[in-house]
């Protein structure tokens, strides 16, 4: 009995939604990031929480606990195995609803890049996330990690930055810049003041062309007459 | 007057110079190309061998009705009507037929309407044709809207003395049946209900002017024709597994459990008999009843009178039945009525479970006609094998497939094999010239040799019915055929598949193709491998895996037998790779799955370790929007065999514009109703290596028909626009920007994020079928976008005007890039219609394949007709003219080179005159 007057609720602010989209009138999102350390396990643990207060302006809070130590040594075996960092994502919207999203990259390009990544975000033209990809934007390295690489990492903390990618709106044909175009270029011909702004050569050329033709023919022909 | 001329006229230069490019002329129209016509999956036929032209009409799955030969199973013309399910052909009936009993005829014969056949088609609304079967011109039409279309989708016509009865049955309730003069559409009077509680729709059919149902044990039936409406009960001996059939040409017959069995008390039947097809018919001014089976690949044939059920000793006949026909049915015959009565003037029909119409007589196939080509799913231009003297040499360059330890060899062995190779030459040569040589091998009697520039190639065909045909692109010979019965295209709306396991390229090893279906019992995996070339099975041929295939994909050649091996994902995402001797290759490899209803897509990573092979996925991606209300409505990779031969674009001020070629990008296109902008359609690109969606773009007031195209850095589709009704095609690139990331490998997983995309819209003033991009062997040619229009034509579109960055004004910079000026409105000359006046009905797909010569790109377009030629996109460069003068060139050679050394011989006498002097 008490349940229902609930899913009703839900089931309305899911109608609003679905009718409006979400970017209409601005809207919040949350993100839960967890990752999986384990080559093979299908365990995720806790990474940090991103929060998105408006979605249209795209800034995001982020926080991130530093990583224990057990689980940098568990991110340095993956990226020694060339092994695939996953990361999984559980977006939910302002109305409540979840949606999660999985997303990989190399470890070894993560401890290469000093744990800093790039969370992009990608939306639909009604603002609910299609996927999220957590890249490095650092120079192209090498793709196998060596010592070296891993033992060069520092940092324990994640450092991200969060980059949405908003849909666009698809051109419609330009029919209307078209048609004013040959209006105007009519127009200018029927008051015959289309100015021609190129240069004399450019203008002339097909008549001087022929002129240098005939003067250098004639000059030959001159030349051999004279001997 | 010269401003003008300064203002358009270079821009309609160029525009004239793009497109006489692909221009054909008059002599050369059915040089490169042909085309085949087909009529579809019979479906009604009329053989008529009394007229006083012999012909067969025919009615089909597809919407069309035909004249056939009789002798030969030449069209003798067709009318290719409305599509599916407004163009459904519900009636065909012809007058003349030699069922004397019963009036069938549409019209009598010599009566002024001059139409001597009907057909009903659709049903909301219900369209009526007259016909002229001699020209197949329509004499006159009238349409009835039926009061609830709904209702009407199960409507069954029957025609009945010059009248024709529209059945309109509601389950388990009553039937509605009203009644039309056939020539002009009055109604003949108000329409009657027949209260009929026991009608199902599996249960039910009309045979004749009787519905007939089976209740348990019993038939239960009604005569619409009659006034009375009696209900006539009918008791069988067992309750009939299967649908029950009708048996054309008798009032009120039908076949359960291949027995024969009337309900009309007036209409004797010979109960004994068991088959599997009948046809009823005359023979000798009598009426007989023929059926036929099929037993271990022969066709028995027989016949028995009505009258007295007495056997027609001179109907029986054996038939040899090729396999690759598939089950046959006997759909209809005729006998000569002038001929002696031996028996030899009969002609049968039958139509078969490959989609083949087939005419015996005489104890032999007289004629087939193959219409499973009218669907053709999948096709493959394959090499074709090479001469066996140009098969040694080719060995020879390589050094033998599957013996590499050689191939490090020194020169003395090097040398020595030379000589031993030229050696057998040399022998094969001489013997062939005395005529001892050995016997050229099958394939090289049909000619199928590689020619010169890869001209040549053998087309094959995968069809919806399963069947499989080598096609000579040439000639358009059938060269094989194969049938796989019970099989099905996959879930998700996916056809069957058709790929190249081993090229032609491997001289002594046979190429190899694969077929991957569902099997139609349980759903699982079938694999069928076969020699494209000879179209025999090779590699023990059929293959039932015990597992439901989601995706595939192909792994490189193994070193071994240079076979690219299949990689399966399955229903609970294990990876699976046929041959299995591939298997390590998958290592490293990267999938991805599409579900078209909920939109989502998902990406797997395949590893091979310790000799298993795993798949762990690595991203998802949702498509689907809040309640998943978008669906994938298109899908577009790219062309895998595809080079890009130019890295960027020249801009105007001389600096380069990369283009941004990433081989894991597809395109997606998803649409869902929307409450505001009435229809949606949402373009994504993603990277499926990655799972990243690069660039997200929604049109408003837009809906399918879509057709998309992806090919190097560019993509065009097409679409119908709502809001002003009419279809557009919206064209993108991608570029990197003025600098290049990594010239050399390209990485998903650290691609530059952002690529600069490139859009536009133009107008289009036709309705497009389907969209191809023009491949050749190198990529330096020029790519056009072929354009399949609805009415049959075949567009070549240069990509210039497709360009999304035809600039609106014109610049300078413009103009120096090479880019015309924009137009929203894409022309449509007549000289870029690839087939000219060679219509393609019910054009639905068209495939692309590289040629061995850079310029030529071969084509074959599929739909009910199928269309093969071959287009040069950037002219025919590297080819010689046809009509080159070889003559003149070398009188010209010949006078030059003799005039030159008379020249010298008498400038060395002058000279030497000179000296005495």
């Amino acid at each position: 009995m008490n349940l229902k007057p609930g899913f009703a609720l839900i089931f309305l602010l899911g109608l609003v939604a679905c009718g409006w989209g979400f970017l209409e009138h601005d809207s919040w999102i949350t993100i839960e990031l967890q990752h999986s350390l384990g080559s093979t396990s299908k365990s995720f643990s806790f990474r940090g929480n991103v929060t998105i207060p408006s979605l249209n302006s795209g800034l995001a809070n982020v926080a991130q606990p530093p990583l224990t130590d057990e689980e940098l040594e568990q991110l340095k075996t993956l990226a020694r195995q060339n092994e695939f960092y996953r990361l999984k994502a559980t977006v939910v919207y302002s109305n409540g609803a979840k949606s999660n999203f999985i997303t990989s990259n190399k470890a070894c390009r993560l401890l290469q890049a000093q744990l800093r990544d790039v969370l992009w975000i990608s939306l639909d033209p009604s603002g609910f996330v299609t996927g999220i990809t957590a890249s490095q934007d650092t120079p192209t390295g090498t793709i196998e990690c060596e010592q070296e690489d891993i033992n060069q990492l520092d940092e324990t903390q994640f450092s991200t930055d969060v980059l949405i990618r908003h849909a666009e709106l698809a051109p419609v044909p330009d029919t209307a810049s078209f048609i004013q175009k040959v209006e105007r270029e009519r127009e200018a011909r029927e008051r015959g003041e289309v100015r021609d702004n190129r240069g004399f050569f450019a203008k002339y050329w097909m008549y001087i062309v022929p002129v240098v033709l005939l003067v250098f023919i004639s000059g030959a022909t001159n030349q051999e007459g004279a001997k | 007057m010269l401003e003008k001329k300064f203002g358009a006229g270079p821009w309609f230069a160029v525009l004239l110079m793009v497109g006489a490019c692909s221009a054909l002329y008059e002599d050369q129209i059915k040089k490169f190309d042909w085309r085949a016509e087909n009529v579809g999956k019979l479906q009604q036929s009329v053989v008529d061998l009394n007229h006083f032209q012999p012909r067969i009409l025919l009615s089909t799955e597809e919407g069309v009705v035909a004249s056939v030969n009789v002798k030969t199973g030449e069209l003798v013309w067709r009318q290719v009507l409305e599509q599916k399910p407004r163009g459904a052909i519900k009636l065909l009936q012809v007058s003349g037929f030699s069922d004397e009993s019963s009036d069938t005829a549409a019209a009598p014969i010599g009566s002024n309407l001059g139409f001597d056949m009907l057909t009903v088609q659709g049903h909301a609304p219900a369209l009526v044709r007259g016909w002229n079967s001699n020209l197949g011109a329509i004499e006159w039409e009238w349409s009835t809207m039926p009061l609830n279309t709904e209702r009407a989708q199960e409507a069954l016509w029957f025609y009945s003395h010059s009248v024709l009865y529209h059945v309109v049955p509601t389950w388990r309730s009553h039937l509605e049946v009203t009644a039309y003069f056939a020539s002009s559409g009055h109604s003949t009077g108000s329409s009657s209900k027949v209260i009929a509680s026991w009608i199902t729709a599996e249960s039910c059919l009309l045979s004749g002017s009787y519905y007939v149902c089976v209740d348990g044990k019993q038939l239960i039936s009604i005569d619409l024709a009659s006034k009375s409406g009696q209900v006539i009960r009918t008791a069988l001996e067992s309750q009939p597994f299967g649908k029950l059939t009708a048996l054309a040409g008798l009032n009120g017959v039908v076949i359960a459990n291949g027995k024969l069995i009337s309900v009309n008390k007036d209409q004797s039947v010979c109960n004994s008999l068991q088959s599997s097809s009948y046809a009823v018919g005359s023979f000798n001014y009598r009426k007989i009843v023929v059926y036929a089976d099929l037993a271990s690949n022969n066709l028995k044939i027989n016949a028995m009178y009505l009258d007295n059920c007495s056997p027609v000793v001179e109907l029986e006949q054996n038939v040899p039945f090729p396999e690759h026909f598939g089950t046959p049915q006997l759909n209809s015959f005729d006998c000569m009525h002038r001929k002696n009565g031996d028996g030899k003037g009969c002609l049968f029909l039958f139509s078969t479970s490959a989609e083949s119409i087939v005419a015996v007589q005489q104890g032999r196939i007289r004629w087939s006609r193959e219409e499973s080509l009218a669907n053709v799913i999948d096709s493959l231009f394959v090499d074709l094998p090479l001469a066996d003297s140009e098969g040694t040499l080719e060995s020879e360059m390589k050094g033998k497939a599957g013996d590499f330890t050689s191939f490090d060899r020194d020169i003395a062995s090097a040398f020595l094999r030379r000589i031993t190779t030229q050696a057998v030459q040399i022998r094969s040569l001489f013997l062939h010239v005395i005529g001892l040589g050995p016997p050229p091998t099958a394939t090289q009697r049909a000619g199928l040799v590689r020619d010169s520039f890869g001209l040549h190639k053998m087309l094959v065909l995968l069809t919806q019915a399963g069947k499989i045909f080598g096609v000579d692109n040439i000639s358009g010979k059938h060269h094989w055929q194969l049938y796989l019965p019970n099989v099905n295209g996959f879930d998700n709306a996916e056809n069957m598949r058709l790929i190249v396991q081993r090229s032609a390229k491997h001289f002594p090893l046979q190429p190899l193709c694969t077929i991957l279906a569902k099997d139609a019992d349980n759903g699982y995996g079938v694999l069928y491998r076969f020699n494209p070339i000879t179209g025999l099975a090779s590699e023990g041929g059929l293959l039932h895996l015990d597992y439901k295939i989601k995706q595939l994909s192909l792994l490189k050649e193994t070193e071994k037998d240079f076979v690219r091996g299949v990689l399966l994902l399955d229903a609970s995402n294990e990876v699976h790779v046929y041959p299995p001797h591939a298997t390590p290759l998958a290592d490293g490899l990267y999938l991805y799955t599409a579900d078209v209803k909920t939109a989502e897509l998902s990406g797997y990573f395949v590893k091979y370790a310790g000799g298993k092979l795993s798949s762990t996925q690595i991203w998802n991606a949702r498509l689907g929007g809040h309640n998943s209300e978008q669906q994938i409505i298109g899908v577009a990779a790219k062309n895998p065999i595809e080079h890009v031969h130019s890295q960027g674009r020249v801009l105007g001020d001389r600096s380069v514009l990369y283009k941004y070629i990433n081989p894991n990008l597809v395109a997606f296109v998803t649409q869902a109703p929307d409450a505001t902008h009435k229809s949606l359609l949402n373009l994504y690109l993603v990277d499926v290596v990655s799972g990243s969606v690069i660039f997200t773009m929604t049109h408003r007031k837009v809906r399918a028909p879509l057709s998309i195209v992806h090919s190097e850095n560019w993509l065009a589709y097409s679409y119908f626009n709502e809001k002003v009704r009419r279809t557009e095609i919206t064209t993108i690139e991608l570029y990197e920007g003025k600098t290049q990331a990594n010239s050399s490998v390209w990485s998903s997983l650290q691609a530059p994020p952002m690529p600069l995309v490139e859009r536009q819209s133009y107008i289009i003033p036709t309705l497009v079928e389907v969209l191809r991009e023009t491949i050749t062997e190198r990529g330096i040619t020029n790519k056009h976008v072929l354009i399949g229009t609805a009415s049959g034509s075949i567009v070549e579109m240069p990509w210039h005007l497709l360009d999304p960055r035809r600039p609106i004004a014109s610049t300078t910079q413009g103009r120096e890039e090479g880019a015309i000026p924009y137009i929203p409105e894409l022309p449509l000359p007549t000289e870029s219609h690839i087939n000219y006046n060679q219509t393609v009905a019910r054009l639905r797909n068209i495939y692309t394949a590289p040629s061995g010569l850079e310029s030529t790109c071969l084509v074959v377009a599929t739909g009910l007709d199928l269309f093969v030629t071959r287009v040069a996109p950037s002219k025919t460069f590297d080819l010689l003219k046809e009509d080159f003068d070889y003559i003149l060139i070398s009188i010209v050679l010949v006078a030059l080179t003799s005039g030159s050394l008379i020249v010298k011989h008498l400038a060395s006498r002058k000279l030497l005159k000179q000296a005495w002097k």
